[in-house]
């Protein structure tokens, strides 16, 4: 292995002898073996795996579900879940042995040197205690609550400094903020400013001088950065010190919870998911450790609050000096926030290097594959087998160029009548204990043309899936007419009904829970053709299994059960499943999103062999653009219940009428990056920092 | 390679590394299929028979069944055939408990009063699962005001103890002279925790996925009831069953010993307890032997309960 690394070195050799020293590694992971004890054995998770670490640099592992890139971290912080055994290898941490470490020593560790953000921001807050008294919790753990404080105060004052240093403890209190305010406004109204200007600048300084989150020395910094006169004197004589409720609502602050001292008593389930995810981050930098783990913290997240917490953290760390360990299953996230990335997969780093140079030029067939079907970083439609396979690695075109195969779909469009036609569609929700009733989906028209597909795209709570139901006809609209194949689709009775459910058949989200679990697959695959009295026991058997052979699944699969098989085999079965009736429309809600890239990139392509196969109309449900780019014609983008924007994939992505649509567009993690590889204009050294 | 486009800035360490040693991967998302396949019951019974909580109270409940069905197959003394002469006589060949106040043969009376036993628990609770089971599933499946109706009348018997309701009512009718009666007792005021077990399954599982896509496929309700929500609902409605068994066994003994359950002329492990309190001081053996069998059985149905939910809980089970 050692060879491997130094087969691939030669960069060392370019560096001129007088380059200043080389630091020390922050974290050096040697060899780990981590083994899972089961029933019938131990599992390997993590084999062989090899990270290097450097203070105040960020580094994302990157793997599909399974890989080895969560053991790895919190084999890091000493946090393997159950029966998880460190077996081999060494874990140093500022050149510290960590593996084999007591759990007192590691508890000392935790939170004031390596810091942990949690992956579901859901689950993670304890929803009986107030937000504040959650990261005091923090605080306290580690020593960093008021009296510890107190006492650096008394040592200080032992020591007889009159100036601060660098890393002192003392925040600015909120009791002593007031007085500090004055002084600085009697300062600058000496040095001539006065008023609107003066009261800019105070206003200014209000908003800057966090309670509980600056520093003495940060305010005596910004001061004489201010060029406000005795800032010596103003910094020390009123950045005594803060409460532990300061400080909550600092790092509350920190974190980007605006209005943080009243936010710190609301309990975790007055928040949304992204300001619990803050409050998390908050939680995980309380005791300022060296080394923050952010383990998939943003992908329960829409993609433009994803981004806000993504860019937040961004700053944030590399203000305080944090090195970040991201955790992640988007190849496009990591290398848009990393500098170097390790990739893992089956247990084992397969490459790791400059984040980058392994996007541009991947070499191990993993990560060529991850690459090749990233969908933040494949920016066409895919082409149906039929025409040509997904093209791997082909060059990005940019957001603005236009493909020819995009030319060619538009001219196809226009010759596909419509088969539903949906318009000024409305629901409205009444909610207990409010008056005022929520309108989920507020006066939506749209049309799915024959053949093609239309992807509604929105974030959570924009209404799009109520859409999706109505159009299923598994919710009643409040107002508006839903047009199937020209008949009044709500006006159904109940033999028209069943023959139109025949026609319009959903995949939904969740590829765990939209299979019976006590039927066999067979079973669910005949269930449709019981239901409606297609064929006898043999037909239904070999319609079973052409079903299968379409989904590209082997028959033995037929006596198999949903909990032995993989969410994205699940997903193809109930593909399979909808497909059994011949519909000629299919309502994807969120069909690929609980999937693997690589898995979410093979069911994209199985549903665009289809529809090219059987002519079947698409209405996709996502909240992921990605993914749309990957397999829609036209797009109607939601917000609020409301259609923001529609137009074709194409022109959506060329020319976005609206600051929304840009919004989620460029919230796409690793849209930015040009990858392939094919002169492709990148700095290479706008990498490292 | 790689080198050109390489920054000078590379630390050692973090060096471009390709793993050229394991360079195959696998099709992406292949079915494994080196295992058998299995249903969830199958799975439940693999893991059931390896515990041998469940083969100890297996064995036990077994054995209880063939004595209760069989009991002449165990002793030819008849129960009901008592000598006084041979009042607290100790045990002695061919009468291994003894005899009790009045003489009659201790082991032969903890025999045959299995049957009594094992027939009120079984019985009431089959009746409970099906009168629970039904009420809990319509509650569940339809809700609305069919819920709202149907919790509240479970909720007015729920208030109601069981021992306590089943002895009003067998005060009010002291006639019969079978255990029918006494089933009916415990029946009518036992069935409000099968109900609100079933109801919560079924709740849950009207609401997962799978019924709303087989409703998009056109299935009726009634359909999705039988076909989807109950036979996913099964597992607590077995767990609660077995358990329930052991509890309606102990509710007949007290009932017996409270003199208002099984009339004296069926042999039962709750009316020999009474009859033998009197000799508690002096020859206490005659009161071990049927709350021994008692004892035996309820833990057998309890552990077997256990076993069986330990077998069924979806959280222990994962892929």
């Amino acid at each position: 292995m050692s060879e491997d690394l130094r087969r691939s070195t030669p960069t060392q050799d370019q560096q001129p002898g007088g380059r200043r020293a080389v630091p020390e590694p922050l974290v050096e992971v040697r060899n780990l073996d981590v083994d899972f004890r089961t029933g019938g054995g131990s599992v390997h998770a993590v084999r062989g795996a090899n990270l290097t670490i450097y203070p105040g640099q960020s580094v994302a592992i990157v793997g599909e579900s399974g890989s080895g890139k969560s053991t790895t971290a919190h084999a890091i912080i000493g946090l393997l879940p159950g029966s998880g055994r460190v077996t081999g290898g060494s874990i140093t941490f500022g050149g510290r042995e960590l593996v084999g470490l007591r759990r007192r020593e590691l508890e000392r560790l935790r939170g004031s040197e390596i810091g942990l953000v949690p992956q579901d921001p859901m689950s993670n807050l304890n929803p009986v205690w107030r937000i504040g008294f959650q990261v005091k919790e923090a605080l306290t753990a580690n020593h960093l609550d008021v009296t510890r404080e107190q006492r650096q105060r008394l040592e200080d004052g032992l020591v007889a400094e009159s100036s601060p240093r660098d890393d002192d403890e003392l925040f600015l209190g909120s009791a002593s903020k007031p007085a500090l305010l004055t002084d600085i406004r009697g300062a600058l109204e000496d040095s001539g400013v006065s008023g609107t200007s003066l009261d800019e600048q105070m206003k200014r300084w209000d908003e800057t001088l966090d309670v509980g989150s600056v520093t003495r020395s940060e305010v005596r910094r910004r001061l004489l950065a201010a060029k406000i006169s005795g800032a010596e004197q103003i910094a020390l004589g009123h950045v005594t010190g803060s409460t532990v409720n300061d400080r909550v609502a600092g790092l509350l602050t920190e974190a980007g919870l605006p209005d943080s001292a009243r936010r710190a008593r609301q309990y975790p389930h007055e928040f949304s998911g992204g300001m619990r995810q803050r409050a998390l981050i908050a939680i995980g930098l309380a005791g300022r450790p060296k080394l923050l783990i952010a383990d998939e913290i943003t992908s329960a997240l829409d993609v433009t609050v994803q981004r806000r917490i993504l860019d937040h953290l961004e700053g944030l760390t590399r203000q305080l000096g944090t090195t970040v360990l991201l955790i992640t299953h988007d190849l496009g996230l990591a290398a848009e926030r990393a500098e170097h990335l390790v990739v893992m997969y089956k247990g084992r780093v397969v490459e790791s290097g400059p984040a980058l140079d392994i996007l541009q030029h991947p070499e191990h067939p993993y990560t060529k594959r991850l690459v090749a079907s990233a969908p933040s970083l494949v920016s066409q439609r895919i082409q149906s087998t039929k025409h040509a396979a997904v093209r791997t690695g082909t060059p990005a075109s940019g957001v603005g160029a236009p493909g020819v195969g995009a030319a060619q779909g538009t001219a196809e469009l226009a010759d596909h009548r419509p088969l539903i036609e949906v318009s000024h569609l409305t629901r409205r929700f009444d909610i207990r204990g409010s008056k005022e009733p929520l309108l989920a989906v507020d006066d939506v028209s749209f049309e799915v043309r024959r053949g093609t597909t239309l992807a509604l795209v929105g974030e959570s709570g924009s209404g799009k899936s109520t859409v999706a139901n109505m159009v299923l006809r598994l919710l009643e609209p409040t107002k508006g007419s839903i047009l199937f194949d020209g008949r009044d689709a709500l006006a159904l009775r109940k033999a028209e009904l069943l023959h139109f459910r025949r026609r319009v058949q959903p995949v939904f989200q969740n590829p765990y829970g939209s299979l019976d679990p006590q039927y066999s697959i067979y079973r669910a695959l005949v269930e449709p053709m019981r239901i409606h009295h297609v064929g006898n026991r043999a037909s239904r058997e070999k319609r079973a299994r052409e079903l299968l052979d379409m989904v590209q699944l082997p028959a033995s699969t037929l006596r198999r059960y949903p909990n032995e098989l993989s969410g994205g085999q699940r997903q193809r079965i109930a593909i399979a499943r909808a497909l059994a009736l011949d519909p000629e429309v299919i309502v994807c809600d969120e069909a690929v999103s609980a999937l693997d890239v690589l898995v979410q990139s093979q069911i994209l392509t199985l549903l665009n062999d289809l529809q090219a196969e059987f002519g079947l109309t698409y209405l996709f449900i996502t909240h992921d653009l990605a993914v749309v780019r990957q397999i829609a014609d036209e797009v109607v983008v939601m917000q609020h219940g409301r259609i923001v924007e529609h137009s074709s994939t194409d022109e959506v992505f060329a020319h976005p009428q609206q600051a929304y649509t840009r919004e989620l567009i460029e919230a796409i993690p690793g849209g930015s990056l040009h990858i392939g590889g094919a002169g492709a204009p990148t700095e290479p050294s706008g990498t490292a920092s | 390679m790689s080198e050109p486009s390489m920054s000078p800035t590379v630390l050692p360490g973090q060096e471009r590394y390709v793993d050229t040693a394991h360079e195959e991967i696998a099709a992406i998302d292949s079915v494994d299929d080196s295992a058998p396949p299995t249903s969830m019951w199958r799975d439940a019974w693999q893991s059931l028979r390896k515990n041998p909580l469940f083969i100890v109270s297996a064995v036990l409940i077994v054995l209880i069944l063939v004595v209760a069905l069989f009991p002449d197959l165990f002793t030819h003394e008849d129960p009901k055939y008592c000598v006084l002469t041979n009042a607290q006589t100790g045990p002695g060949p061919g009468h291994w408990f003894g005899f009790d106040q009045q003489g009659c043969d201790v082991f032969a009376r903890v025999i045959h009063g299995a049957r009594a036993s094992v027939t009120v628990g079984v019985v009431t609770t089959l009746i409970v699962m099906l009168l629970g089971g039904v009420i809990g599933a319509f509650a569940g499946f339809y809700g609305g005001w069919l819920d709202a109706v149907l919790a509240r009348i479970t909720d007015i018997f729920f208030a109601v103890p069981l021992v306590l309701g089943a002895i009003v009512l067998l005060n009010t009718f002291k006639t019969s002279e079978t255990v029918w009666k006494v089933i009916l007792a415990l029946a009518l005021f036992g069935w409000t925790q099968q109900a609100r077990i079933t109801r919560g399954a079924v709740l849950e599982a009207r609401n997962s996925e799978f019924i709303t896509a087989s409703t998009a496929l056109g299935a009726s309700g009634r359909y999705n009831l039988l076909r989807h929500a109950l036979p996913n609902a099964l597992a607590p409605i077995i767990v609660n069953a077995t358990v329930s068994l052991g509890t309606f066994i102990v509710a007949e003994a007290t009932l017996s010993y409270l003199g208002i359950g099984l009339p004296p002329s069926i042999v039962s492990w709750g009316g020999d307890i009474s009859s033998a309190q009197v000799l508690l001081r002096v020859r206490p053996q005659v009161l071990f032997f049927p709350a021994g069998a008692l004892a035996v059985t309820v833990l057998s149905f309890i552990l077997l309960g256990d076993a069986v939910r330990e077998a069924l809980d979806p959280t222990s089970r994962k892929r």
